[in-house]
């Protein structure tokens, strides 16, 4: 056992338990018969399987070797001679499952060579290429970072950090490294209605891209534009007063901004709760929760007619 | 020119600010509101009160080449109103005379 081993967590034992018979085995084999007939015993559903069939006494120290701790790599040969071409993808799929053991089979890879050595003095059949052009898959794949993985030496900064990446990728296909998920949205249709309204004909379309309540949309659109407005019965938004579809985007963007992505992570994916008077944002990617700014609209200027509204309020 | 005056007219500004953020968050709103036609108005809430606000906007308007009117008002206190979409102008003078920080301007609209 290495030191890397100890290293690693606990749930590796079961593994190393396997490999250690494995190896015990090997240097068994040589001399005692008994292992060899208890796994002949196991093995004998696996020996009928196995399409080639080498001599006699070659034949039972392959089945040791096989049964021994190595149900892995027997799947794997299988694999082999079945699904030649495929091999590279079911390899990874299987490295897929045991991703959080990784070490692991990489362990199992080192063992596989040792026996794939053996093998290949005795059964002189095709297996041989094919177990070649295996190996060279698993070596491009030891080049990679887990190298130090069963070598004593010490892992280096560069080697984990390859690692931890490796790790990120595989399990998040979708992700490329570095780079963010784009949020995706149309733009808003803003129409002007004569000479003192604006349309805005998609304002609903967005309030649900965005996952948001139109009324809180509505409030900070008309609270940052300064003016009034409503949404009509084609749920489409009439604002009062002149604005281009870049205006309503700037306005969009900010409320994007404070209102809808994580201001951790910047995900989209959130939750806007309103919790005792104050807006929160949970978000659904990284857990983070914050306060977000109310909506308030502030001083509003007196931009009306002055007539019309002393005789509103007389 | 005008920017000095003011400086000179209240040394301890800066340092009345300072402990009055404790008071009031500090955050100065600036906005825009459309008028009729193309005409806009740009408004100032949140200056500290310590400010004169009435010497304020006379030095405004006449950098910014605009009207300006100073208006009371009950929740907001003393609001800052500019003709004209002001709000570029008005940032870059707060922050060159040193009435307030950048991160304390919070520019509003379109
Ligand atoms: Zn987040």
């Amino acid at each position: 056992m290495t030191e890397e081993d100890a290293m690693f967590d606990p749930k590796l034992t079961k593994k190393k338990k396997k490999k250690k018979t494995g190896f015990d085995l090997d240097a068994a084999i040589a001399d005692s018969g008994n292992v060899g007939m208890d796994a002949s015993e196991n093995s004998k559903a696996e020996k009928e399987n196995m399409e080639v069939d080498p001599a006699p006494i070659e034949d039972d120290e392959a089945l040791d070797l096989e049964s021994f701790g190595k149900k892995k790599k027997k799947k794997k040969k299988f694999n082999l001679e079945e699904l030649e071409a495929a091999l590279p993808e079911t390899k990874k799929e299987e490295n897929n499952d045991n991703q959080v053991e990784e070490n692991e089979v990489d362990e199992i890879d080192l063992n596989l060579d040792f026996t794939k050595e053996k093998k290949k003095k005795k059964k002189k059949k095709d297996l041989e290429e094919l177990i070649e052009d295996r190996k060279e898959n698993e070596n491009n794949e030891n080049e990679e970072p887990s190298q130090w993985v069963g070598s004593d030496r010490d892992y280096t900064y560069d080697e984990l950090l390859a690692r931890v990446f490796n790790i990120m990728k595989e399990k998040n296909p979708d992700m490329v490294a570095g780079k963010k998920q784009k949020f995706v949205m149309r733009p808003p249709q803003v129409v002007r209605i004569g000479t003192k309204k604006t349309s805005f004909s998609n304002f609903t379309e967005i309030c649900k891209t965005l996952h948001r309540q139109p009324k809180h949309l509505l409030d900070f659109l008309l609270a940052e534009l300064g003016t009034s407005g409503s949404v009509d019965g084609n749920s489409q938004l009439i604002i009062k007063g002149r604005f281009q579809q870049k205006q309503i985007e700037n306005v969009l963007r900010r409320y994007i901004k404070e209102y809808v992505t994580c201001h951790t992570c910047r995900s989209p994916d959130t939750i806007l709760q309103k919790d005792t008077r104050l807006f929160f944002l949970q978000c659904e990617t990284c857990g983070s929760r914050c306060s977000v700014a109310s909506i308030k609209s502030g001083f509003q200027a007196v931009t009306g007619k002055r007539a019309a509204i002393r005789a509103k309020n007389a | 020119m005008s920017i000095q005056n003011l400086n000179t007219f209240d040394p301890f500004a800066d340092a009345i600010k300072g402990s009055d953020d404790d008071v009031q968050d500090g955050l100065v709103h600036i906005r825009i509101q459309q008028r009729n036609g193309r005409k806009t108005l740009t408004t100032v809430q949140g200056l500290s009160s310590e400010y004169d606000l009435k010497k304020i906007v006379r030095a405004c308007k006449k950098e910014f080449a605009c009207n300006g009117t100073v208006i009371e008002h009950p929740e907001y206190g003393e609001v800052l109103q500019l003709q004209g979409d002001q709000r570029e102008n008005i940032c870059q003078w707060l922050t060159k005379s040193g009435l307030a920080k950048p991160d304390q301007l919070k520019v509003h609209g379109f």
